[in-house]
């Protein structure tokens, strides 16, 4: 009795743990996104500010760190990874479609050939398809001379869109295979029996049976597309996408709009998920009504003709969100009290900043300074000014990728 | 296209213009993006590593030259073998399994648990819990963890705040940011076959075992595990393959110092320009992967199917 | 307008298994006609033969004497009545009936007063708009079978289409289908395992056992002539007594049995001689308990073993010396208190009700 009791309580921690390493780092980069340092963290908190998700600073060394709404390069990437996944959403998902109604066609004995084929991609680390994408496009380019092809060849969205519908098909494939599995042939039988010709069977019935599959197909490729680096950072070549660009930026200088951008995606992605999740309640309960309804009429008699009151279940979460409203408002308050808020703020670190960095500047000039002084004693050292300077692994990465 | 692949004539079951645009695009799909891409590279690997222009040209030969220096190392180095190549692939695979495993060991206990023990609520809410750090890219996830382990980081910052420390530990440098971040990149991968295989499991045989007087530990081991197995076999083989060609996490968590193997990849590819090496170690790199996949399914006997979510 | 439809020498092979052997069929234009088996006997594969959608492994297909051969089944006269019904959940009942127009083009206008027409017929005006999982499952047949008509097909094949209703609805099913039939004069195919069904529908019905075609005609001439063990024993109900044959004259026959020598009709189609096994066959309610009359030649002994009441009939199950099984039954308005289990009693049966057939596979249960 008592070492089960000893037991779910060690789960419970174990459970918490786990779920503090899941979601503790994204919690503290939303709230360096708010930090205005320029490296992100939470301590020191220099002062709230929205600044890494308009305009970026002009660090008082000349570095230029940008903000997200003036990151011409995110916006560049941005809209090429949405041209990519668009290109290939076209592309996979009528090629998931084709094989995966074969598949149903296919003879039992080839059946599982077939499928072991189209896993495949699947399988294949993303690197290979990028690069092998893209040294056989070379090829072909080369061997085209000047012109269209050769144009085409090296284009870096265009071997993208190829590359990535290599394995996103795959996905597509294993989707309209789950629908497939529960499609009632007869229905394809009755069509022709009653006149319809081959296509058209395969344009009134199948199709519209597969809608929820092409639309899911769909999201989902257009999501893999989007988020996907290991593929697409071989194939798109001098062009950039969204995940390319964080990972240069990663790779270049670490800022917290960086961290903003994540947050923005969080954001996103939750509010997509939970309209998503709204919407289905309300096509369910639209279902549902319909069947009462049809109930409601079979049994005319009075008892079972209960009025249906279109509830909104309160979930138990409202205390959860109460509880977060409170301490948020409690949190801004004490914010604007201590003045951490706000431009004054801003120029006030700043300054302060600045004046350090020109003191140690002097102190640099006119001291005859030994080794060890330099490397990080009392004077100034790495703490100060963020860390862009002062990480000594920052630039050095691997071959020294600029 | 008749009786000798299809259980019906292809052409007259789908009607024409269908079955000219089913043909179309598995061809196109297999052939053009799948098989030829990889036979070329695979080609490329063992040619000599030649400027455009001279393709075709006297200087165009077969070779296994990059293979060679893959094992053996340049010739003008002193060493006897490529240690530094061979280092880095070794590493890789080695800190791979090392990988899965803890992936595995942190899943199981979560999996089970959702799958057995907690109410169909609870198991929803952590479902979801669970599902929403991956909507976010690899990329940002593990840039978050970089923000925690940089030397200037937050846990540093803490650390040294506090009083603990004064000075950082080198999380960056000592790869402990880059295993947290591989270990945590492909949680997800790990958990919901395991979770599946998991519940699959009847209940009542676990309070069986218990009834009969069998130990937490070896109900688990005789019971769950053995039922569990094609989840466990296919969450390794889906981290293991993921990892070893993991690019994103090692681009932003590893130290110069230490390599992941793909990274070598884009070296010899974006840095050096040399395709035919890259090609050469990319062709390793699918090698390692396939037999990975095939010996795990030999050895467990799983099938392919199984495998893939 | 109604089709006929002609099986010539039919055979429908999987690999080295004999779906269907040799059937040679002649349906009338018009006609309600059943083929009846047990499962696997191959009628459902027949049926799919005629709609088009398996070919005949042998021999040829003819609907208004024209071969069908290499012509598919959307351009056969043939519309056919799924045992799932089919219908297309993604549809709405109007649509669903208009579909067989839709596709070939007619307005949108003319589909949709032709589907109200065929809702009137099937008694289901106003309810074109309904979704199909908003249906019972009588409405469903019902919407199934004005589907099927909505093109005038010269035939319609319906596969066990009342197999999933229940006892009442079933019942009430099979008058309205007659009706229908009778209304708009096509050719209706049917296939069941059903006997009471096909009797009460058909105009002939066909009886099959594992592929191969046991005995064609009309309900009543199958069901009192029987020319297989089989069919003896598949409709209806029939007690089996086995024996040899001692005498063979004229029509009538007489078999030796460990239970008493019975003299029996048989078919003039019926070879039999002198030593032959055979088996004399007589219905349950063509025997009668013995009541001091010496009326039938055939008589012998039982005890009751068991009585059910069955509501209009009394079935009486009894055991004959050689410990044979026999079972008669007795119409309810007849006083038959005075026998209980364990009772000895004497049962007669006429020449005419009664068949001697050659030795064969009976119907299992």
């Amino acid at each position: 009795m008592r070492s089960s009791y000893a037991m779910n309580f060690l789960m419970g921690i174990y459970i918490l743990v786990f779920f503090t390493y899941l979601f503790g780092p994204l919690i503290i980069m939303s709230f360096t996104a708010f930090n205005s340092a320029e490296f992100p963290a939470i301590t020191p908190w220099e002062c709230f500010s929205f600044r890494w998700f308009n305009e970026g600073k002009i660090a008082y060394d000349g570095q230029h760190l940008a903000g997200l709404l003036t990151d011409w390069r995110l916006h560049d990437g941005l809209i090429s990874s949405l041209i990519i996944g668009a290109g290939v959403v076209c592309l996979s998902v009528p090629i998931g479609m084709a094989a995966a109604i074969v598949l149903t066609q296919v003879k039992s004995q080839l059946r599982d050939i077939y499928y072991s084929i189209s896993i495949m991609p699947v399988l294949f680390p993303g690197v290979i398809i990028g690069i092998s994408t893209v040294v056989l496009w070379d090829r072909i380019a080369g061997l085209g001379g000047g012109g269209f092809i050769s144009d085409v060849g090296r284009n870096g969205i265009f071997l993208t869109i190829l590359a990535q519908t290599c394995f996103i098909s795959t996905y597509c494939f294993l989707i309209f295979v789950a629908r497939l599995q529960r499609f009632d042939q007869t229905q394809e039988e009755a069509a022709l029996d009653l006149g319809a010709s081959q296509t058209q069977v395969f344009f009134k019935i199948l199709i519209p049976y597969l809608a929820p599959a092409i639309a899911s197909a769909a999201v989902i490729a257009f999501l893999a597309s989007f988020e996907n680096y290991n593929t697409t950072v071989f194939s798109i070549l001098s062009d950039q996408t969204l995940t390319t660009v964080i990972a240069s930026k990663v790779r270049l200088g670490i800022s917290p709009a960086l961290s903003a951008l994540a947050l923005t995606i969080i954001a996103l992605t939750v509010i997509a998920a939970v309209t998503y999740e709204i919407l289905r309640r309300r096509q369910e309960r639209k279902y549902l009504e319909s069947q009462e309804e049809f109930v409601k009429e079979k049994a005319a008699s009075s008892r079972v003709n209960k009025d249906y009151k279109a509830g909104f279940k309160v979930p138990k979460g409202i205390v959860a969100l109460i509880l977060l409203v409170i301490i948020g408002s409690y949190v801004a308050t004490q914010i604007v009290k201590n003045d951490l808020y706000g431009n004054s703020c801003i120029e006030a670190a700043d300054t302060l900043k600045k004046s350090k960095f020109l003191d140690q500047l002097q102190t640099l000039e006119s001291n005859q300074l030994s080794d060890e002084d330099l490397q990080g004693g009392s004077l100034g050292g790495n703490q100060d000014y963020g860390d862009i300077f002062g990480d000594p692994t920052l630039f050095q990465d691997f071959g020294g990728f600029d | 296209m008749k009786s000798l692949f299809f259980t019906q004539p292809f052409f007259q079951k789908n009607g024409k213009s269908v079955a000219l645009f089913f043909l179309v695009a598995i061809v196109f799909w297999f052939i053009f993006l799948v098989i030829i891409p990889q036979l070329y590279m695979l080609d490329l690997s063992f040619r000599a590593n030649i400027p455009p222009l001279e393709r075709g040209g006297p200087k165009d030969f077969y070779t296994l030259e990059h293979y060679r220096h893959f094992i053996f190392g340049s010739k003008t180095s002193a060493d006897a073998y490529n240690f530094v190549d061979l280092g880095v692939f070794g590493r890789t695979i080695l800190v791979s399994i090392f990988v899965t495993i803890a992936n595995l060991a942190f899943c199981y206990p979560i999996a089970f648990y959702i799958a057995k023990i907690a109410t169909p609520s609870t198991a929803r809410l952590l479902i979801v819990s669970l599902i929403i750090p991956f909507w976010i890219n690899e990329l940002l996830r593990s840039f978050a963890l970089r923000i925690l382990f940089a030397n200037e980081g937050v846990i540093n910052n803490v650390l040294t705040g506090i009083g603990i420390l004064d000075q950082g530990i080198l999380f960056i440098t000592y790869d402990v940011g880059l295993y947290t971040g591989l270990i945590y990149a492909y949680i997800l991968l790990m958990m919901f076959p395991l979770y599946n295989a998991i519940e699959s499991l009847d209940i009542n045989q676990i309070e069986a075992a218990k009834d009969l007087g069998s130990s937490t530990f070896r109900t688990h081991w005789r019971v769950v595990i053995p039922h569990a197995k094609p989840g466990i076999v296919s969450g390794c083989t889906m981290v293991f393959m993921l990892t070893v060609g993991a690019l994103a996490t090692p681009v932003v968590l590893s130290s110069p110092n230490t390599l992941w193997f793909p990274q070598l990849i884009y070296q010899w590819f974006n840095l050096n320009d040399n395709w035919s090496r890259g090609s050469a170690y990319s062709i390793i790199l699918l090698i390692v992967s396939v037999v990975f996949v095939l010996t795990m399914m030999r050895i467990f006997k799983v099938r392919i199917g199984e495998i893939i979510r | 307008m109604s089709a006929g439809v002609e099986l010539k020498d039919v055979s429908v092979t999987f690999g080295s298994f004999f779906a269907a052997k040799n059937v040679n069929v002649k349906i009338e234009g018009g006609e309600f006609f059943s083929f009846l088996g047990p499962s696997g006997c191959g009628k459902t594969t027949l049926l799919r033969a005629i709609s088009g959608f398996q070919d005949p492994s042998k021999g040829q297909v003819l609907i208004d004497n024209k071969d069908m051969l290499g012509i598919g089944p959307n351009k056969r006269p043939t519309s056919l009545i799924f045992q799932n019904l089919a219908l297309f959940p993604l549809m709405t009942v109007a649509e669903n009936i208009a579909f067989s127009l839709e596709v070939r083009g007619v307005s949108k206008s003319e589909r949709m007063k032709r589907a109200g027409e065929l809702l009137e017929l099937i008694a289901l005006e106003g309810q074109g708009d309904k979704k199909v999982h908003q249906l019972s499952g009588g409405q469903k047949q019902r919407v199934a079978i004005a589907r099927a008509l909505a093109v005038e097909p010269k035939v319609l094949l319906l596969d066990e289409p009342l197999s999933a209703l229940d006892l009442k609805l079933r019942q009430r099913m099979r008058t309205e289908l007659r009706e229908i039939q009778k209304r708009v004069n096509i050719t209706f195919i049917y296939i069941t395992h059903d006997q009471g069904e096909a009797l009460t529908m058909s105009d002939r019905i066909a009886v099959m056992n594992e592929g191969e075609l046991e005995q064609i005609g009309p309900c009543d001439e199958v069901y009192n002539n029987p020319l297989t063990p089989f069919v003896a024993t598949f409709v209806g109900e029939n007690n089996p007594l086995f024996g040899n044959i001692i005498d063979v004259n004229n029509g009538e026959a007489k078999i030796e049995t460990s239970d008493g020598n019975f003299i029996s009709s048989i078919d003039k189609s019926t070879k039999l001689n002198v030593g032959d096994e055979a088996i004399s066959f007589v219905r349950p309610e063509s025997l009668f308990i013995i009541k001091n009359d010496n009326k039938f030649q055939n008589k012998f002994r039982a005890k009751i073993e068991n009585i059910e009441f069955e509501g209009n009939v009394k079935n009486f199950y009894a055991s004959l010396n050689s410990g044979s099984k026999i079972k008669f039954s007795v119409a309810n308005a007849i006083d038959t208190s005075e026998i209980e289990i364990n009772s000895q009693i004497e049962l007669g049966f006429d020449i005419n009700k009664s068949i001697i057939l050659p030795k064969g596979a009976l119907a299992t249960e």
